[in-house]
Protein backbone atom coordinates (compact mmCIF):
# COMPACT_ATOMS: atom_id res chain seq x y z
CA UNK A 1 0.00 0.00 0.00
CA UNK A 2 1.38 3.42 -0.96
CA UNK A 3 1.88 6.11 1.70
CA UNK A 4 -0.78 8.19 -0.07
CA UNK A 5 -3.30 5.43 0.46
CA UNK A 6 -2.36 5.16 4.12
CA UNK A 7 -3.35 8.79 4.53
CA UNK A 8 -6.79 8.28 3.05
CA UNK A 9 -8.54 6.86 6.14
CA UNK A 10 -7.22 9.81 8.12
CA UNK A 11 -8.51 12.22 5.49
CA UNK A 12 -11.91 10.54 5.56
CA UNK A 13 -12.08 10.87 9.30
CA UNK A 14 -11.21 14.56 8.98
CA UNK A 15 -13.80 15.06 6.25
CA UNK A 16 -16.52 13.51 8.34
CA UNK A 17 -15.42 15.40 11.43
CA UNK A 18 -15.47 18.68 9.52
CA UNK A 19 -19.20 18.42 8.73
CA UNK A 20 -21.29 21.23 10.13
CA UNK A 21 -22.63 20.14 13.49
CA UNK A 22 -25.92 21.93 13.27
CA UNK A 23 -28.42 22.86 10.61
CA UNK A 24 -28.31 26.39 9.30
CA UNK A 25 -30.71 28.85 10.79
CA UNK A 26 -34.31 28.03 9.77
CA UNK A 27 -34.56 31.55 8.37
CA UNK A 28 -31.95 30.73 5.73
CA UNK A 29 -33.73 29.06 2.83
CA UNK A 30 -32.14 25.89 1.52
CA UNK A 31 -30.71 26.05 -1.97
CA UNK A 32 -32.66 23.82 -4.32
CA UNK A 33 -30.41 21.59 -6.40
CA UNK A 34 -31.02 18.53 -8.59
CA UNK A 35 -29.05 15.31 -8.46
CA UNK A 36 -29.28 12.94 -11.43
CA UNK A 37 -28.78 9.24 -10.80
CA UNK A 38 -28.61 6.44 -13.33
CA UNK A 39 -31.60 4.73 -14.87
CA UNK A 40 -33.89 3.74 -12.02
CA UNK A 41 -34.31 3.92 -8.25
CA UNK A 42 -32.13 1.32 -6.53
CA UNK A 43 -30.79 0.38 -3.12
CA UNK A 44 -27.29 1.15 -4.44
CA UNK A 45 -28.21 4.84 -4.21
CA UNK A 46 -28.88 4.49 -0.47
CA UNK A 47 -26.34 7.16 0.64
CA UNK A 48 -28.10 9.78 -1.47
CA UNK A 49 -31.48 8.80 -0.02
CA UNK A 50 -30.05 8.82 3.49
CA UNK A 51 -28.39 12.20 2.99
CA UNK A 52 -31.68 13.56 1.73
CA UNK A 53 -33.80 12.08 4.54
CA UNK A 54 -31.48 12.51 7.53
CA UNK A 55 -30.54 16.11 6.89
CA UNK A 56 -26.98 15.66 5.64
CA UNK A 57 -27.79 17.86 2.66
CA UNK A 58 -29.89 20.28 4.70
CA UNK A 59 -26.97 20.67 7.10
CA UNK A 60 -24.91 22.15 4.28
CA UNK A 61 -27.80 24.31 3.06
CA UNK A 62 -29.02 22.10 0.23
CA UNK A 63 -32.47 20.85 -0.69
CA UNK A 64 -31.62 18.02 -3.08
CA UNK A 65 -34.21 16.57 -5.42
CA UNK A 66 -33.28 13.29 -7.09
CA UNK A 67 -34.14 12.35 -10.67
CA UNK A 68 -33.20 9.29 -12.71
CA UNK A 69 -31.75 9.56 -16.22
CA UNK A 70 -29.58 7.64 -18.64
CA UNK A 71 -25.85 8.42 -18.62
CA UNK A 72 -25.95 10.57 -21.75
CA UNK A 73 -28.82 12.66 -20.40
CA UNK A 74 -27.02 13.08 -17.07
CA UNK A 75 -23.98 14.49 -18.87
CA UNK A 76 -25.98 16.87 -21.06
CA UNK A 77 -28.28 18.14 -18.32
CA UNK A 78 -25.44 18.72 -15.84
CA UNK A 79 -23.31 20.40 -18.51
CA UNK A 80 -26.21 22.62 -19.54
CA UNK A 81 -26.97 23.68 -15.99
CA UNK A 82 -30.36 21.97 -15.85
CA UNK A 83 -29.09 19.87 -12.95
CA UNK A 84 -26.28 20.65 -10.55
CA UNK A 85 -24.93 17.16 -9.90
CA UNK A 86 -24.91 13.74 -11.44
CA UNK A 87 -23.44 10.33 -10.77
CA UNK A 88 -21.84 8.93 -13.86
CA UNK A 89 -19.33 6.34 -15.08
CA UNK A 90 -15.81 7.73 -15.17
CA UNK A 91 -15.30 6.11 -18.59
CA UNK A 92 -18.35 7.99 -19.91
CA UNK A 93 -16.96 11.22 -18.45
CA UNK A 94 -13.83 10.67 -20.57
CA UNK A 95 -15.92 10.13 -23.71
CA UNK A 96 -18.34 12.98 -22.97
CA UNK A 97 -15.56 15.44 -22.19
CA UNK A 98 -13.77 14.45 -25.40
CA UNK A 99 -17.03 15.01 -27.30
CA UNK A 100 -17.11 18.59 -26.00
CA UNK A 101 -19.54 18.21 -23.10
CA UNK A 102 -18.25 20.51 -20.33
CA UNK A 103 -18.45 18.24 -17.28
CA UNK A 104 -15.88 17.23 -14.73
CA UNK A 105 -15.62 14.31 -12.33
CA UNK A 106 -15.20 15.73 -8.84
CA UNK A 107 -15.49 12.81 -6.42
CA UNK A 108 -15.16 9.05 -6.46
CA UNK A 109 -18.13 6.99 -5.35
CA UNK A 110 -17.09 3.53 -6.60
CA UNK A 111 -13.47 2.83 -5.81
CA UNK A 112 -13.66 -0.47 -7.73
CA UNK A 113 -15.13 -0.72 -11.23
CA UNK A 114 -18.53 -2.32 -10.64
CA UNK A 115 -18.96 -4.12 -13.97
CA UNK A 116 -17.61 -7.65 -14.38
CA UNK A 117 -18.11 -10.63 -16.64
CA UNK A 118 -20.49 -13.03 -14.95
CA UNK A 119 -21.07 -16.69 -15.77
CA UNK A 120 -22.06 -20.01 -14.26
CA UNK A 121 -19.82 -21.22 -11.43
CA UNK A 122 -16.77 -22.98 -12.79
CA UNK A 123 -17.38 -21.77 -16.35
CA UNK A 124 -15.81 -18.31 -16.18
CA UNK A 125 -12.23 -18.06 -17.49
CA UNK A 126 -9.58 -16.92 -15.02
CA UNK A 127 -7.72 -15.00 -17.74
CA UNK A 128 -9.23 -12.73 -20.35
CA UNK A 129 -7.20 -14.40 -23.11
CA UNK A 130 -9.44 -17.45 -22.62
CA UNK A 131 -12.56 -15.54 -23.66
CA UNK A 132 -12.12 -16.48 -27.33
CA UNK A 133 -15.18 -18.13 -28.90
CA UNK A 134 -17.38 -17.36 -25.89
CA UNK A 135 -20.91 -16.02 -26.39
CA UNK A 136 -21.21 -12.85 -24.34
CA UNK A 137 -24.38 -10.88 -23.58
CA UNK A 138 -24.19 -7.14 -22.93
CA UNK A 139 -26.72 -4.28 -23.10
CA UNK A 140 -25.15 -2.65 -26.15
CA UNK A 141 -22.21 -0.78 -27.56
CA UNK A 142 -22.33 1.88 -24.86
CA UNK A 143 -21.69 2.46 -21.19
CA UNK A 144 -19.47 0.89 -18.57
CA UNK A 145 -20.46 -2.69 -19.53
CA UNK A 146 -19.21 -2.17 -23.07
CA UNK A 147 -16.05 -0.45 -21.88
CA UNK A 148 -15.29 -3.26 -19.41
CA UNK A 149 -15.92 -5.95 -22.03
CA UNK A 150 -13.66 -4.36 -24.62
CA UNK A 151 -10.99 -3.62 -22.01
CA UNK A 152 -10.98 -7.26 -20.91
CA UNK A 153 -10.83 -8.51 -24.51
CA UNK A 154 -8.03 -6.05 -25.27
CA UNK A 155 -6.07 -7.14 -22.21
CA UNK A 156 -6.39 -10.73 -23.39
CA UNK A 157 -5.13 -9.86 -26.86
CA UNK A 158 -8.58 -10.45 -28.37
CA UNK A 159 -10.94 -8.41 -30.54
CA UNK A 160 -14.72 -8.30 -30.76
CA UNK A 161 -14.52 -10.60 -33.78
CA UNK A 162 -13.07 -13.40 -31.70
CA UNK A 163 -16.12 -13.68 -29.45
CA UNK A 164 -19.85 -13.72 -30.20
CA UNK A 165 -21.49 -10.64 -28.71
CA UNK A 166 -25.24 -10.57 -28.29
CA UNK A 167 -26.84 -7.32 -27.23
CA UNK A 168 -29.67 -6.91 -24.73
CA UNK A 169 -30.59 -3.22 -24.92
CA UNK A 170 -33.35 -3.70 -22.34
CA UNK A 171 -30.66 -4.82 -19.85
CA UNK A 172 -32.21 -8.30 -19.75
CA UNK A 173 -28.96 -10.16 -20.42
CA UNK A 174 -29.54 -12.20 -17.24
CA UNK A 175 -32.41 -13.95 -19.07
CA UNK A 176 -30.02 -14.74 -21.90
CA UNK A 177 -27.61 -16.34 -19.41
CA UNK A 178 -30.37 -18.29 -17.68
CA UNK A 179 -31.80 -19.73 -20.88
CA UNK A 180 -28.36 -20.58 -22.29
CA UNK A 181 -28.34 -18.11 -25.19
CA UNK A 182 -24.99 -16.78 -23.96
CA UNK A 183 -22.12 -18.19 -21.87
CA UNK A 184 -21.25 -14.99 -20.03
CA UNK A 185 -22.83 -11.61 -19.43
CA UNK A 186 -21.62 -8.20 -18.40
CA UNK A 187 -23.26 -7.07 -15.21
CA UNK A 188 -22.83 -5.30 -11.93
CA UNK A 189 -20.87 -7.53 -9.59
CA UNK A 190 -22.72 -6.08 -6.60
CA UNK A 191 -26.11 -6.93 -8.07
CA UNK A 192 -26.62 -9.65 -10.69
CA UNK A 193 -24.59 -12.42 -8.97
CA UNK A 194 -26.59 -11.91 -5.77
CA UNK A 195 -29.93 -11.88 -7.54
CA UNK A 196 -28.93 -14.97 -9.56
CA UNK A 197 -27.66 -16.65 -6.40
CA UNK A 198 -31.01 -16.00 -4.73
CA UNK A 199 -32.57 -18.06 -7.53
CA UNK A 200 -30.08 -20.89 -7.02
CA UNK A 201 -27.84 -19.95 -9.95
CA UNK A 202 -24.30 -19.81 -8.61
CA UNK A 203 -21.86 -17.60 -10.48
CA UNK A 204 -18.20 -16.74 -10.91
CA UNK A 205 -16.78 -13.38 -12.00
CA UNK A 206 -14.00 -11.98 -14.14
CA UNK A 207 -13.32 -8.43 -12.90
CA UNK A 208 -11.36 -5.66 -14.56
CA UNK A 209 -9.21 -4.21 -11.80
CA UNK A 210 -6.38 -6.71 -11.91
CA UNK A 211 -6.48 -7.00 -15.72
CA UNK A 212 -7.48 -3.64 -17.18
CA UNK A 213 -8.00 -1.08 -14.40
CA UNK A 214 -10.70 1.52 -15.04
CA UNK A 215 -11.94 4.24 -12.66
CA UNK A 216 -15.45 3.76 -11.31
CA UNK A 217 -18.54 5.98 -11.21
CA UNK A 218 -18.47 9.22 -9.30
CA UNK A 219 -19.99 12.67 -8.91
CA UNK A 220 -19.92 15.04 -11.87
CA UNK A 221 -20.44 18.79 -12.02
CA UNK A 222 -20.69 21.17 -14.98
CA UNK A 223 -17.77 23.48 -15.76
CA UNK A 224 -19.92 26.59 -15.38
CA UNK A 225 -21.05 25.70 -11.86
CA UNK A 226 -17.55 24.67 -10.85
CA UNK A 227 -16.24 28.04 -11.97
CA UNK A 228 -19.01 30.10 -10.38
CA UNK A 229 -19.59 28.24 -7.12
CA UNK A 230 -17.01 25.56 -6.28
CA UNK A 231 -18.07 25.45 -2.62
CA UNK A 232 -21.49 24.16 -3.64
CA UNK A 233 -19.91 21.01 -5.06
CA UNK A 234 -17.67 20.79 -2.01
CA UNK A 235 -20.66 20.87 0.34
CA UNK A 236 -22.54 18.33 -1.73
CA UNK A 237 -19.62 15.89 -1.84
CA UNK A 238 -18.92 16.25 1.88
CA UNK A 239 -22.54 15.57 2.79
CA UNK A 240 -22.72 12.59 0.44
CA UNK A 241 -19.52 11.07 1.78
CA UNK A 242 -20.76 11.46 5.34
CA UNK A 243 -23.90 9.52 4.41
CA UNK A 244 -21.78 6.93 2.60
CA UNK A 245 -19.69 6.48 5.73
CA UNK A 246 -22.81 5.88 7.80
CA UNK A 247 -24.16 3.36 5.29
CA UNK A 248 -20.77 1.64 5.09
CA UNK A 249 -20.81 1.29 8.88
CA UNK A 250 -24.34 -0.10 8.95
CA UNK A 251 -25.83 -1.09 5.57
CA UNK A 252 -29.22 -1.72 7.20
CA UNK A 253 -29.49 2.06 7.75
CA UNK A 254 -29.05 2.46 4.00
CA UNK A 255 -31.67 -0.16 3.22
CA UNK A 256 -34.12 1.58 5.55
CA UNK A 257 -33.51 4.88 3.76
CA UNK A 258 -33.87 3.18 0.37
CA UNK A 259 -37.20 1.63 1.44
CA UNK A 260 -38.49 5.09 2.35
CA UNK A 261 -37.39 6.47 -1.03
CA UNK A 262 -38.38 3.40 -3.04
CA UNK A 263 -41.04 1.39 -1.19
CA UNK A 264 -40.81 -1.48 -3.71
CA UNK A 265 -37.42 -2.39 -2.21
CA UNK A 266 -39.26 -3.62 0.89
CA UNK A 267 -40.60 -6.57 -1.10
CA UNK A 268 -37.18 -8.27 -0.92
CA UNK A 269 -35.29 -6.53 1.83
CA UNK A 270 -32.86 -9.43 2.38
CA UNK A 271 -31.57 -9.25 -1.20
CA UNK A 272 -31.49 -5.44 -0.97
CA UNK A 273 -29.28 -5.69 2.12
CA UNK A 274 -27.00 -8.20 0.37
CA UNK A 275 -26.75 -5.91 -2.68
CA UNK A 276 -25.98 -2.87 -0.56
CA UNK A 277 -23.41 -4.77 1.50
CA UNK A 278 -21.68 -5.83 -1.72
CA UNK A 279 -21.94 -2.25 -3.00
CA UNK A 280 -20.25 -0.92 0.14
CA UNK A 281 -17.27 -3.17 -0.65
CA UNK A 282 -16.95 -1.42 -4.03
CA UNK A 283 -16.92 2.01 -2.40
CA UNK A 284 -14.64 1.15 0.46
CA UNK A 285 -10.96 1.46 1.12
CA UNK A 286 -9.01 -1.48 2.50
CA UNK A 287 -9.79 -0.39 6.07
CA UNK A 288 -13.52 -0.15 5.40
CA UNK A 289 -13.59 3.65 5.27
CA UNK A 290 -14.91 5.68 2.36
CA UNK A 291 -13.27 8.57 0.56
CA UNK A 292 -14.17 10.84 -2.34
CA UNK A 293 -10.53 11.18 -3.35
CA UNK A 294 -9.69 10.62 -6.99
CA UNK A 295 -6.86 8.24 -7.81
CA UNK A 296 -4.87 9.95 -10.62
CA UNK A 297 -2.87 6.80 -11.36
CA UNK A 298 -6.02 4.77 -11.89
CA UNK A 299 -7.44 7.52 -14.11
CA UNK A 300 -4.22 7.60 -16.13
CA UNK A 301 -4.39 3.84 -16.67
CA UNK A 302 -8.06 4.05 -17.63
CA UNK A 303 -7.44 6.99 -19.96
CA UNK A 304 -4.72 5.02 -21.74
CA UNK A 305 -7.02 1.99 -22.10
CA UNK A 306 -9.93 4.09 -23.40
CA UNK A 307 -7.62 5.76 -25.91
CA UNK A 308 -6.20 2.44 -27.08
CA UNK A 309 -9.76 1.11 -27.54
CA UNK A 310 -10.64 4.15 -29.67
CA UNK A 311 -13.28 5.60 -27.35
CA UNK A 312 -11.28 8.81 -26.95
CA UNK A 313 -8.71 10.35 -29.24
CA UNK A 314 -6.53 12.05 -26.62
CA UNK A 315 -7.48 15.53 -27.82
CA UNK A 316 -8.70 16.43 -24.33
CA UNK A 317 -5.94 15.85 -21.78
CA UNK A 318 -6.51 13.73 -18.70
CA UNK A 319 -6.27 16.66 -16.29
CA UNK A 320 -9.34 18.29 -17.90
CA UNK A 321 -11.48 15.25 -17.13
CA UNK A 322 -11.50 15.51 -13.36
CA UNK A 323 -10.80 18.10 -10.70
CA UNK A 324 -9.33 17.38 -7.28
CA UNK A 325 -9.24 20.92 -5.94
CA UNK A 326 -12.77 20.96 -4.56
CA UNK A 327 -11.96 18.19 -2.11
CA UNK A 328 -11.03 19.92 1.16
CA UNK A 329 -8.07 17.65 1.75
CA UNK A 330 -6.24 18.68 -1.41
CA UNK B 1 -40.79 21.45 -62.13
CA UNK B 2 -43.09 23.56 -59.97
CA UNK B 3 -43.43 20.66 -57.51
CA UNK B 4 -39.63 20.31 -57.26
CA UNK B 5 -39.25 24.05 -56.65
CA UNK B 6 -41.87 23.93 -53.89
CA UNK B 7 -40.06 21.01 -52.27
CA UNK B 8 -36.71 22.81 -52.41
CA UNK B 9 -38.16 26.03 -50.98
CA UNK B 10 -39.81 24.04 -48.17
CA UNK B 11 -36.50 22.27 -47.40
CA UNK B 12 -34.60 25.55 -47.40
CA UNK B 13 -37.17 27.12 -45.06
CA UNK B 14 -36.85 24.15 -42.70
CA UNK B 15 -33.04 24.41 -42.62
CA UNK B 16 -33.17 28.17 -42.03
CA UNK B 17 -35.67 27.69 -39.18
CA UNK B 18 -33.43 24.99 -37.67
CA UNK B 19 -30.36 27.23 -37.92
CA UNK B 20 -32.24 30.17 -36.41
CA UNK B 21 -33.34 28.01 -33.51
CA UNK B 22 -29.74 27.09 -32.71
CA UNK B 23 -28.69 30.73 -32.93
CA UNK B 24 -31.57 32.12 -30.86
CA UNK B 25 -31.27 29.47 -28.13
CA UNK B 26 -27.45 29.44 -28.24
CA UNK B 27 -27.76 25.70 -27.83
CA UNK B 28 -24.41 23.90 -27.80
CA UNK B 29 -23.82 21.09 -30.30
CA UNK B 30 -24.34 18.43 -27.65
CA UNK B 31 -27.92 19.70 -27.13
CA UNK B 32 -28.98 20.88 -30.61
CA UNK B 33 -26.36 20.81 -33.35
CA UNK B 34 -26.73 23.29 -36.20
CA UNK B 35 -27.56 21.91 -39.67
CA UNK B 36 -24.06 22.54 -41.00
CA UNK B 37 -22.56 20.61 -38.07
CA UNK B 38 -24.85 17.67 -38.83
CA UNK B 39 -24.01 17.94 -42.54
CA UNK B 40 -20.28 17.89 -41.79
CA UNK B 41 -20.76 14.84 -39.54
CA UNK B 42 -22.85 13.16 -42.26
CA UNK B 43 -20.05 13.64 -44.76
CA UNK B 44 -17.61 11.95 -42.38
CA UNK B 45 -20.06 9.11 -41.61
CA UNK B 46 -20.65 8.53 -45.32
CA UNK B 47 -16.95 8.73 -46.12
CA UNK B 48 -16.04 6.15 -43.48
CA UNK B 49 -18.79 3.78 -44.62
CA UNK B 50 -20.37 3.91 -41.15
CA UNK B 51 -23.69 5.34 -42.31
CA UNK B 52 -24.23 2.90 -45.16
CA UNK B 53 -23.26 -0.08 -42.98
CA UNK B 54 -26.11 0.73 -40.59
CA UNK B 55 -28.55 2.03 -43.21
CA UNK B 56 -28.36 -1.16 -45.27
CA UNK B 57 -29.35 -3.26 -42.25
CA UNK B 58 -32.31 -1.05 -41.33
CA UNK B 59 -33.49 -0.77 -44.92
CA UNK B 60 -33.53 -4.57 -45.32
CA UNK B 61 -35.52 -4.91 -42.07
CA UNK B 62 -38.01 -2.27 -43.22
CA UNK B 63 -38.53 -3.82 -46.66
CA UNK B 64 -38.86 -7.38 -45.34
CA UNK B 65 -41.12 -6.28 -42.47
CA UNK B 66 -43.26 -4.27 -44.84
CA UNK B 67 -43.53 -7.18 -47.28
CA UNK B 68 -44.51 -9.68 -44.57
CA UNK B 69 -46.75 -7.26 -42.68
CA UNK B 70 -48.54 -5.81 -45.72
CA UNK B 71 -49.12 -9.18 -47.40
CA UNK B 72 -50.54 -10.70 -44.24
CA UNK B 73 -52.58 -7.58 -43.53
CA UNK B 74 -54.20 -7.53 -46.98
CA UNK B 75 -55.07 -11.24 -46.69
CA UNK B 76 -56.47 -10.92 -43.16
CA UNK B 77 -58.18 -7.60 -43.96
CA UNK B 78 -59.90 -9.18 -46.96
CA UNK B 79 -61.15 -12.06 -44.80
CA UNK B 80 -62.36 -9.60 -42.16
CA UNK B 81 -64.12 -7.53 -44.78
CA UNK B 82 -65.89 -10.49 -46.36
CA UNK B 83 -66.96 -12.34 -43.23
CA UNK B 84 -68.68 -10.82 -40.22
CA UNK B 85 -68.02 -14.05 -38.31
CA UNK B 86 -64.27 -13.87 -38.95
CA UNK B 87 -64.30 -10.21 -37.98
CA UNK B 88 -66.06 -10.99 -34.69
CA UNK B 89 -63.64 -13.82 -33.90
CA UNK B 90 -60.37 -12.10 -34.89
CA UNK B 91 -61.00 -8.42 -34.20
CA UNK B 92 -60.50 -8.54 -30.40
CA UNK B 93 -57.09 -10.22 -30.87
CA UNK B 94 -56.02 -7.82 -33.60
CA UNK B 95 -57.06 -4.80 -31.56
CA UNK B 96 -55.42 -6.26 -28.44
CA UNK B 97 -52.17 -6.88 -30.32
CA UNK B 98 -52.25 -3.29 -31.53
CA UNK B 99 -53.01 -1.95 -28.05
CA UNK B 100 -50.04 -3.66 -26.39
CA UNK B 101 -47.08 -1.27 -26.47
CA UNK B 102 -44.66 -2.68 -29.01
CA UNK B 103 -41.78 -1.34 -26.91
CA UNK B 104 -42.78 -3.77 -24.13
CA UNK B 105 -43.36 -6.70 -26.47
CA UNK B 106 -40.27 -6.29 -28.65
CA UNK B 107 -37.67 -7.55 -26.12
CA UNK B 108 -39.75 -10.70 -25.57
CA UNK B 109 -40.17 -11.28 -29.32
CA UNK B 110 -36.43 -10.83 -29.66
CA UNK B 111 -35.79 -13.60 -27.12
CA UNK B 112 -38.54 -15.92 -28.43
CA UNK B 113 -37.34 -15.73 -32.03
CA UNK B 114 -33.61 -15.98 -31.36
CA UNK B 115 -32.64 -12.34 -31.57
CA UNK B 116 -31.79 -12.35 -35.27
CA UNK B 117 -33.20 -10.84 -38.45
CA UNK B 118 -36.36 -12.96 -38.13
CA UNK B 119 -37.25 -11.37 -34.79
CA UNK B 120 -36.68 -7.87 -36.14
CA UNK B 121 -38.72 -8.49 -39.30
CA UNK B 122 -41.59 -9.88 -37.20
CA UNK B 123 -41.58 -6.83 -34.90
CA UNK B 124 -41.59 -4.57 -37.94
CA UNK B 125 -44.38 -6.61 -39.59
CA UNK B 126 -46.47 -6.49 -36.42
CA UNK B 127 -46.42 -2.71 -36.27
CA UNK B 128 -47.21 -2.44 -40.00
CA UNK B 129 -50.07 -4.95 -39.90
CA UNK B 130 -52.88 -3.07 -38.15
CA UNK B 131 -53.42 0.04 -40.32
CA UNK B 132 -53.20 -1.95 -43.55
CA UNK B 133 -55.52 -4.74 -42.31
CA UNK B 134 -58.16 -2.26 -41.10
CA UNK B 135 -57.88 -0.21 -44.31
CA UNK B 136 -58.29 -3.37 -46.38
CA UNK B 137 -61.35 -4.46 -44.37
CA UNK B 138 -62.99 -1.05 -44.79
CA UNK B 139 -62.05 -0.96 -48.47
CA UNK B 140 -63.47 -4.42 -49.20
CA UNK B 141 -66.76 -3.42 -47.59
CA UNK B 142 -66.90 -0.23 -49.63
CA UNK B 143 -67.34 -2.12 -52.90
CA UNK B 144 -70.58 -1.11 -54.67
CA UNK B 145 -73.24 -3.72 -53.70
CA UNK B 146 -75.05 -3.21 -57.03
CA UNK B 147 -71.88 -4.11 -58.91
CA UNK B 148 -71.57 -7.17 -56.65
CA UNK B 149 -75.11 -8.22 -57.60
CA UNK B 150 -74.23 -7.77 -61.26
CA UNK B 151 -71.04 -9.90 -60.91
CA UNK B 152 -73.04 -12.67 -59.25
CA UNK B 153 -75.83 -12.52 -61.84
CA UNK B 154 -73.17 -12.93 -64.53
CA UNK B 155 -71.94 -16.10 -62.77
CA UNK B 156 -68.75 -14.73 -61.16
CA UNK B 157 -67.17 -17.08 -58.62
CA UNK B 158 -66.40 -15.79 -55.08
CA UNK B 159 -62.71 -15.64 -56.03
CA UNK B 160 -63.51 -13.58 -59.14
CA UNK B 161 -65.75 -11.30 -57.08
CA UNK B 162 -62.84 -10.67 -54.70
CA UNK B 163 -60.07 -10.21 -57.26
CA UNK B 164 -62.06 -8.38 -59.97
CA UNK B 165 -64.36 -6.19 -57.90
CA UNK B 166 -63.72 -5.96 -54.17
CA UNK B 167 -59.93 -5.61 -54.11
CA UNK B 168 -59.81 -3.13 -57.02
CA UNK B 169 -62.56 -1.11 -55.31
CA UNK B 170 -60.63 -1.26 -52.06
CA UNK B 171 -57.31 -0.13 -53.56
CA UNK B 172 -57.60 3.59 -52.72
CA UNK B 173 -58.31 2.75 -49.08
CA UNK B 174 -55.63 0.02 -48.99
CA UNK B 175 -53.10 2.52 -50.28
CA UNK B 176 -54.18 4.89 -47.51
CA UNK B 177 -53.27 2.13 -45.05
CA UNK B 178 -50.00 1.48 -46.88
CA UNK B 179 -49.03 5.15 -46.62
CA UNK B 180 -49.38 4.88 -42.84
CA UNK B 181 -47.76 1.43 -42.85
CA UNK B 182 -44.53 2.45 -44.57
CA UNK B 183 -43.84 5.17 -42.05
CA UNK B 184 -44.65 2.79 -39.18
CA UNK B 185 -42.27 0.25 -40.74
CA UNK B 186 -39.42 2.69 -40.18
CA UNK B 187 -40.39 3.03 -36.52
CA UNK B 188 -40.85 -0.75 -36.27
CA UNK B 189 -37.33 -1.43 -37.53
CA UNK B 190 -35.83 0.98 -35.01
CA UNK B 191 -37.89 -0.46 -32.14
CA UNK B 192 -36.78 -3.96 -33.21
CA UNK B 193 -33.15 -2.87 -33.19
CA UNK B 194 -33.56 -1.32 -29.76
CA UNK B 195 -34.85 -4.70 -28.56
CA UNK B 196 -31.61 -6.38 -29.61
CA UNK B 197 -29.29 -5.82 -32.55
CA UNK B 198 -25.68 -5.02 -33.19
CA UNK B 199 -26.18 -2.89 -36.29
CA UNK B 200 -28.82 -0.70 -37.93
CA UNK B 201 -29.76 2.95 -37.62
CA UNK B 202 -31.52 2.33 -34.29
CA UNK B 203 -28.27 0.87 -32.96
CA UNK B 204 -26.33 3.79 -34.44
CA UNK B 205 -28.62 6.19 -32.57
CA UNK B 206 -27.84 4.36 -29.31
CA UNK B 207 -24.11 4.25 -30.04
CA UNK B 208 -24.01 7.93 -30.98
CA UNK B 209 -26.22 9.06 -28.10
CA UNK B 210 -25.27 6.82 -25.18
CA UNK B 211 -21.93 5.45 -26.34
CA UNK B 212 -20.12 8.33 -27.98
CA UNK B 213 -22.12 11.36 -26.77
CA UNK B 214 -21.98 12.35 -30.44
CA UNK B 215 -25.24 14.31 -30.86
CA UNK B 216 -24.49 15.36 -34.47
CA UNK B 217 -24.08 11.68 -35.43
CA UNK B 218 -27.39 10.89 -33.75
CA UNK B 219 -29.01 13.59 -35.88
CA UNK B 220 -27.39 12.07 -38.98
CA UNK B 221 -29.08 8.75 -38.15
CA UNK B 222 -32.41 10.48 -37.46
CA UNK B 223 -32.27 12.42 -40.72
CA UNK B 224 -31.43 9.22 -42.59
CA UNK B 225 -34.48 7.52 -41.09
CA UNK B 226 -36.61 10.49 -42.09
CA UNK B 227 -35.26 10.33 -45.64
CA UNK B 228 -36.04 6.59 -45.82
CA UNK B 229 -39.58 7.26 -44.57
CA UNK B 230 -40.14 10.08 -47.05
CA UNK B 231 -38.69 7.98 -49.88
CA UNK B 232 -40.86 4.95 -49.14
CA UNK B 233 -43.96 7.11 -48.72
CA UNK B 234 -43.21 8.73 -52.07
CA UNK B 235 -42.80 5.29 -53.65
CA UNK B 236 -46.21 4.17 -52.36
CA UNK B 237 -47.82 7.39 -53.62
CA UNK B 238 -46.15 6.92 -56.99
CA UNK B 239 -47.41 3.32 -57.32
CA UNK B 240 -50.86 4.46 -56.18
CA UNK B 241 -50.95 7.12 -58.92
CA UNK B 242 -50.06 4.54 -61.55
CA UNK B 243 -52.59 1.95 -60.36
CA UNK B 244 -55.55 4.12 -59.50
CA UNK B 245 -57.26 6.59 -61.77
CA UNK B 246 -58.91 9.14 -59.53
CA UNK B 247 -62.04 10.77 -60.98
Amino acid sequence: MSPRRLFIPVIVALLVACQPAASPSPSVPLRQVTLLLGFRPDVQFAPFYLAQQDGYYADVGLDVSIEYKSGDDIARLVANGQAEFGVMDATDVMIGRTAGIPIKYVATVYRLFPVALIGPKGAVPKHSGELADRRIGTPGQFGSSWHALLALLDAGGLTQDEVTIRTYPQFNQVEGLLNGDVDLITGFRNNEPLRLGAEGFETDLLTVEEIAPLPGPGVIVGDALLASDPTLAQHFVNATISAMAQVAGDPQVGVDAAVVAVPAIASDEATALAVLTATVQLWSLADGGVSPLIDPELWAAGYETMQRLGFIDGSVPLDEMFVMEILPST
Amino acid sequence: MRRLAATLISLAAFLVAWKLLTVVTSAPDYILPAPEVVAERAVRAIGSGLLWEHTAVTLSEILLGLAVGATTAVAVGTALGKSVVIERVLSPYIVAAQSVPILALAPLLDIWFGGGLLARVLICALIVFFPIAIATMVGIRSADPLLGEMFRSLGATPAQLTTRLEIPSALPVIFGGLRVGVTLAVIGAVVAEWAGASSGLGVLINIADQGLFDTPLMFVALVTLAVIGIGLHGLVVSIERRLIVHP
